[in-house]
């Protein structure tokens, strides 16, 4: 799904995908500090062994991302948890593909960041659960549309045979969206309340 | 959070073995039919999705929609051709698989005597008996070619834990470098 494989795509998106990728991992190199690192490493591998497990959904299967999870906690530095969980999918399972590398961390990044910086102040300065769990699942559920949705465009930007049907694309998205929600909310709701610190990216 | 983190990897990990997500597309000849099914590693069929079947051009020769396990089945390309069966799940899964020209080469030994040979030929009965292994032949190989696709796409726990800790080892080095610089 957020695999795409190599052969696929087209020679301007692969490189389009890379530059994206590459200043997004620049920008959180950047930003990686000695706080950030550890947990950078472990939504890393929390992610690479997360969507390792997938589950049949109708004809496809599906497997967790966690990209709003990442956004939220890791800000900037998600493009590299990204990055190099993939890069290793890719050399030990052959999940993706190389070339495909830049386009695939995009992909799984963008969404989760941008869901990061819009949902995260709030998530951070409520003092309602109630409100912190609907803004979590929120940013759970559209880093996996925002994702959908961004395979689907690097598919159709390369012209390519394979372009998804929006109507399947949706039928597998969906389930997975409410899935993603659920989990995001609940870890969220849950570092709230015995570790506040872990939902704030940058430094104080 | 750490110790939070570390549950939830070893609660996947535990689940995960055996779970993967990639398509892979299986098929097999049999009996001048080339028969297979398109699945997920570990993660069950691609069921009711569109497949095509191409021959060594790229032109289409046979497609089709595979049925409720995911299989799919076509006449051998006569003459013999490579046949790259893609299957495409419309939404961002596609895989495909190439039968090489010489696996169609039995049915084509068996298709010859239909040439003009009047009455009882030498070549008749050997063309037969070829046929008749090489549909045996097939019909014994193909769970063993199953089974080898099965354990090459098999999701192995030591590349998932020696992935986990290349992670970490990162993280140690680049914790290491920044300790240097400070």
């Amino acid at each position: 799904m957020a695999h795409i494989p190599d052969g696929l795509l087209s020679a301007p998106v692969l490189v389009g995908g890379g530059l994206l990728a590459a200043a997004g991992v620049a920008l959180g190199l950047h930003r990686l500090d000695e706080r950030m690192i550890p947990r950078t490493a472990l939504l890393a591998a929390a992610f690479f062994a997360g969507s390792l497990v997938a589950v049949p959904v109708g004809p496809s299967s599906v497997h967790l991302l966690l990209a709003g999870l990442m956004g939220v906690m890791l800000g900037t530095a998600t493009f590299l948890a990204v990055l190099v969980a993939l890069l290793l999918q890719a050399l030990l399972f052959g999940f993706g593909g190389l070339t495909t590398l830049g386009v695939n961390t995009v992909n799984i990044a963008l969404p989760g960041v941008l869901c990061g910086l819009a949902l995260g102040p709030l998530i951070r300065a409520t003092a309602r659960p109630s409100v912190r769990l609907a803004a979590g699942a929120l940013a759970g559920g559209l880093a996996v549309l925002g994702t959908g949705g961004l395979v689907a465009l690097s598919l159709w930007l390369s012209s390519s045979a394979y372009t998804p049907a929006a109507r399947v694309v949706i039928a597998t998205y969906l389930p997975l969206a409410l899935v993603e929600a659920f989990i995001t909310a609940s870890i969220i709701a849950f570092l709230a309340r015995v570790q506040p610190g872990a939902l704030r990216p940058a430094a104080p | 959070m750490i110790r939070l983190l570390t549950g939830v990897l070893l609660a996947l990990a535990f689940i995960g073995p055996a779970q993967a997500h990639k398509l892979k597309v299986f098929a097999t000849v049999e009996g001048g039919e080339v028969k297979g099914y398109a699945f997920f590693i570990g993660g069950g069929r691609a069921a009711q999705t569109a497949w095509v079947a191409r021959d060594a051009a790229g032109a289409p020769f046979a497609s089709g929609t595979t049925d409720g396990e995911g299989r799919f089945a076509f006449p051998a390309p006569q003459p013999p051709t490579d046949a790259t069966v893609t299957v495409d799940t419309r939404e961002g899964h596609v895989a495909s698989v190439t039968l090489p020209s010489s696996r169609f080469g039995g049915r084509a030994v068996a298709a010859t005597p239909t040439l003009p040979t009047d009455g009882p030929s030498p070549i008749d009965p050997d063309a037969r008996l070829a046929a008749l292994v090489e549909a045996a032949v097939q019909r014994q190989v193909a769970p063993l070619m199953e089974r080898i696709e099965q354990l090459d796409t098999r999701l192995r726990y030591a590349d998932i834990l020696s992935g986990v800790f290349l992670i970490l080892g990162l993280a140690g080095i680049g914790l290491w470098a920044r300790g240097r610089r400070g």
